[in-house]
C-alpha cells in the first residue's frame, strides 16, 4: 500500500478529476469502481447542495438540472479550500462569466454571494441621528463615517435586483433613497436589518457619495461633492436614510473632541 | 466572553438543530433533553444564526458536532478552522465537542466529505497526534465518531473497533458511537457490528447517534434523510443494554420532517433508555 499521503492524493484526484486509482483498486469488497463512483456522487452532491444554499435564486431561475451542471463544472475549476462549506462558491459569478453565461446570471450570482457574505457578518453598533447631531461642535472636516460590515455597495450593468426580487418566495420591498430608478443597470446597497437582507437601489449620485464615504472621505467633503452636482441635494435626509437602513457605522475623527 | 458553563447532558435523547426548524423551536421549545449542531454553521460571527444559537443555548444543553477538521488528513490541521472552533466553544460552552474519524483534505484541497482511513499504524499515529493538537487547543477532550464506509482499504492492518479503542487509549479522547453508520457498514461491507462493539471500551462511549439511511443500488447510504430503521433500533437496544444509557441524538439532516416527527423519534429513544434504567443489573 502506498503511504497515506499518496493514497489520499490519488483518491482526491479520482474524485475531482475522475482519474483512476490504479494502485489501489483491489478493494476487498465489490468492484472498486462502484465504491469510487458512489463517493464521487456523494461528494458532488455535497457541493451542489452547498451552492444551492448560497445561490437559491440563481437555481430557481435556471432550474436544478442546469444549476447542477454549472456546479459540477465549478467544482472541477475551483476545488474547495476549506472544511467550512460556507466559504465555498466565492468565484461562482466569475466562473459563469468565463463560460460566457448570460449577463443576468453572472450578476445574479454576484448579488447572491454578497447576500451570503453579509448574512453572517459581524454587525457593529450603529450610531443614531441624535448622536450624529451631538457632533455639531466638531469640525466637520474631521468627521468620517464607515459602511457597516453587514453592508455592500454593488454596481451592476443589468437591473439584476429586480430579477432577484421577483424570484423570492416572499416578496421583499425594495427600499429607495428618493431618486428615480436608472433605466439600465443598477447601483445597489445591500444591508442587513434585524437579520434580513434589504436591497436598496441607489441613484448614481447616491452611489458615488456612499462610495466616497466608504473610501474614507470626510463627511463634509462628501457633502460638497453632492452640492457641486445638485445644489438642492438634501444631505441630512440622505444620511438619515442610510442610517435607517443600518448602512453606516461609527464615526472616526482625525482630531479628538 | 463566556456565555455559560457547560451544562451536563443527561442520558436522554436530543435532536439535531436545523435551520428549517428554527421558527418552530422558538415558538414552542420541543420536549427534548438537548440539542446538537454543526459548529461550522456558526463560524460567521454575526447574523441571525448566531442569535438563534444564543437563544437555544439558554434553554438546552448543547453539543457541537464538527465536520471540517479532517483529522485523518496528512495535511496539517487548518489553524483558522480550529481557531474559529475554539472561539465558538469558548463562547457557547457545549457539553461535548465531536469530530469524525475520517479525512477530507489533501494538499490543501478539500473534498468536504467524511472519507475512510486505512486502519494502519501510520494512520493511528497521525490521528492521535491530530487529536492531541485539537484537545490541547480546545482544552477539553474530543469525541471521535466512527464513520460510514463504502470501501475497505485492502491493506488496513487493524480492525476498525480496535483502531478506535487504541485511539482512545493513546489520546484520551472519547467516542461518539454512530449506530446507523455501524449498521450501514455492516451491511455494505459484510462486517459484524457486535464484533466492533465488543472491543470498544464502554466508558469511552459518551454519546450515541441514530439516523436513517437510503438504499441506492446495492448500497445503504447514510443520508440522515429518514426515520431510524428497525434494525438500527435493535442495535441501539443491544448497545444500551450492554453499555448502559448514554445521551442519544436523532440525526436528520436531509429530507427534513416536521419537528414533531423528529421529537417522536427522540421519544422512542427515550423509551429504550428508560427501559434500560428499569432493567435490574
Amino acid at each position: 500500500m502506498p503511504p497515506l499521503h499518496e493514497l489520499q492524493r490519488a483518491f482526491a484526484a479520482a474524485m475531482i478529476e475522475g482519474k483512476g486509482l490504479t494502485a489501489m483498486t483491489s478493494m476487498r469488497v465489490g468492484p472498486a469502481w462502484r465504491s469510487l463512483a458512489l463517493y464521487r456522487r456523494l461528494i458532488r452532491n455535497n457541493y451542489v447542495q452547498a451552492l444551492t444554499i448560497t445561490y437559491p435564486m440563481l437555481r430557481r431561475l435556471i432550474g436544478g438540472r442546469y444549476f447542477s451542471t454549472f456546479a459540477r463544472g465549478y467544482l472541477k475549476r475551483y476545488p474547495s479550500k476549506s472544511g467550512d462549506l460556507f466559504l465555498y462558491g466565492q468565484h461562482f459569478s466569475f466562473f459563469l462569466f468565463t463560460l460566457e453565461a448570460p449577463r443576468v446570471l453572472v450578476e445574479l450570482a454576484r448579488l447572491e454571494w454578497a447576500c451570503h457574505e453579509i448574512s453572517q457578518a459581524v454587525e457593529k453598533p450603529a450610531f443614531t441621528l441624535g448622536w450624529f447631531e451631538g457632533l455639531a461642535a466638531v469640525d466637520p472636516a474631521c468627521v468620517k463615517v464607515h459602511l457597516q460590515p453587514t453592508a455592500r455597495l454593488l454596481r451592476f450593468s443589468s437591473p439584476v435586483h429586480v430579477v432577484w426580487q421577483t424570484l423570492q418566495p416572499e416578496s421583499v420591498a425594495v427600499a429607495e433613497i428618493g431618486r428615480p430608478l436608472p433605466e439600465e443597470g443598477a447601483y445597489l446597497l445591500l444591508t442587513r436589518v434585524e437579520g434580513k437582507i434589504r436591497v436598496a437601489e441607489l441613484a448614481a449620485l447616491d452611489y458615488r457619495l456612499l462610495t466616497a464615504m466608504a473610501d474614507g472621505r470626510q463627511v463634509d467633503h462628501v457633502e460638497q461633492m453632492a452640492m457641486e452636482v445638485d445644489p438642492q441635494f438634501d444631505f441630512a435626509r440622505f444620511i438619515a436614510a442610510l442610517m435607517e437602513m443600518n448602512a453606516l457605522v461609527g464615526v472616526s475623527m482625525e482630531t479628538s473632541l | 466572553m463566556t456565555l455559560h458553563c457547560p451544562a451536563p447532558i443527561p442520558a436522554r435523547a436530543g435532536i439535531g438543530l436545523r435551520s428549517q426548524h428554527y421558527r418552530e423551536i422558538l415558538e414552542e421549545p420541543p420536549p427534548v433533553a438537548w440539542m446538537e449542531t454543526h459548529p461550522e454553521n456558526y463560524f460567521g460571527e454575526g447574523g441571525a444564526p448566531r442569535q438563534l444559537l444564543e437563544h437555544i443555548r439558554s434553554q438546552y444543553p448543547l453539543s457541537f458536532h464538527g465536520v471540517g477538521l479532517s483529522i485523518g488528513s496528512t495535511d496539517p490541521i487548518d489553524s483558522t478552522h480550529l481557531r474559529k472552533l475554539k472561539a465558538l466553544v469558548d463562547r457557547f460552552q457545549p457539553t461535548f465537542v465531536s469530530e469524525h474519524l475520517s479525512w477530507s483534505s489533501v494538499d490543501g484541497r478539500f473534498l468536504n466529505d467524511l472519507l475512510p482511513l486505512p486502519y494502519t499504524e501510520e494512520s493511528l499515529n497521525l490521528v492521535c497526534a491530530k487529536i492531541d493538537e485539537i484537545q490541547t487547543e480546545l482544552q477539553r477532550p474530543l469525541l471521535i465518531e466512527n464513520v460510514t464506509q463504502y470501501l475497505t482499504w485492502p491493506d488496513s492492518t487493524i480492525p476498525e473497533g480496535e483502531f478506535m479503542a487504541e485511539v482512545v487509549k493513546r489520546s484520551g479522547c472519547g467516542i461518539l458511537l454512530d449506530l446507523n453508520n455501524l449498521y450501514v457498514n455492516a451491511v455494505n461491507l459484510h462486517l459484524d457490528p457486535v464484533k466492533f462493539l465488543d472491543v470498544i471500551p464502554p466508558d469511552a462511549v459518551q454519546e450515541i447517534h441514530l439516523a436513517g439511511f437510503d438504499r441506492v443500488g446495492r448500497w445503504l447510504v447514510d443520508t440522515h434523510g429518514r426515520a431510524v430503521y428497525p434494525e438500527v433500533w435493535s442495535l441501539y437496544q443491544w448497545t444500551i443494554y450492554h453499555f448502559g444509557p448514554r445521551p442519544t441524538l436523532i440525526e436528520w439532516d436531509t429530507n427534513l420532517p416536521p419537528l414533531a416527527e423528529l421529537v417522536e423519534q427522540a421519544s422512542q429513544a427515550d423509551a429504550i433508555l428508560r427501559a434500560c434504567y428499569a432493567t435490574p443489573a
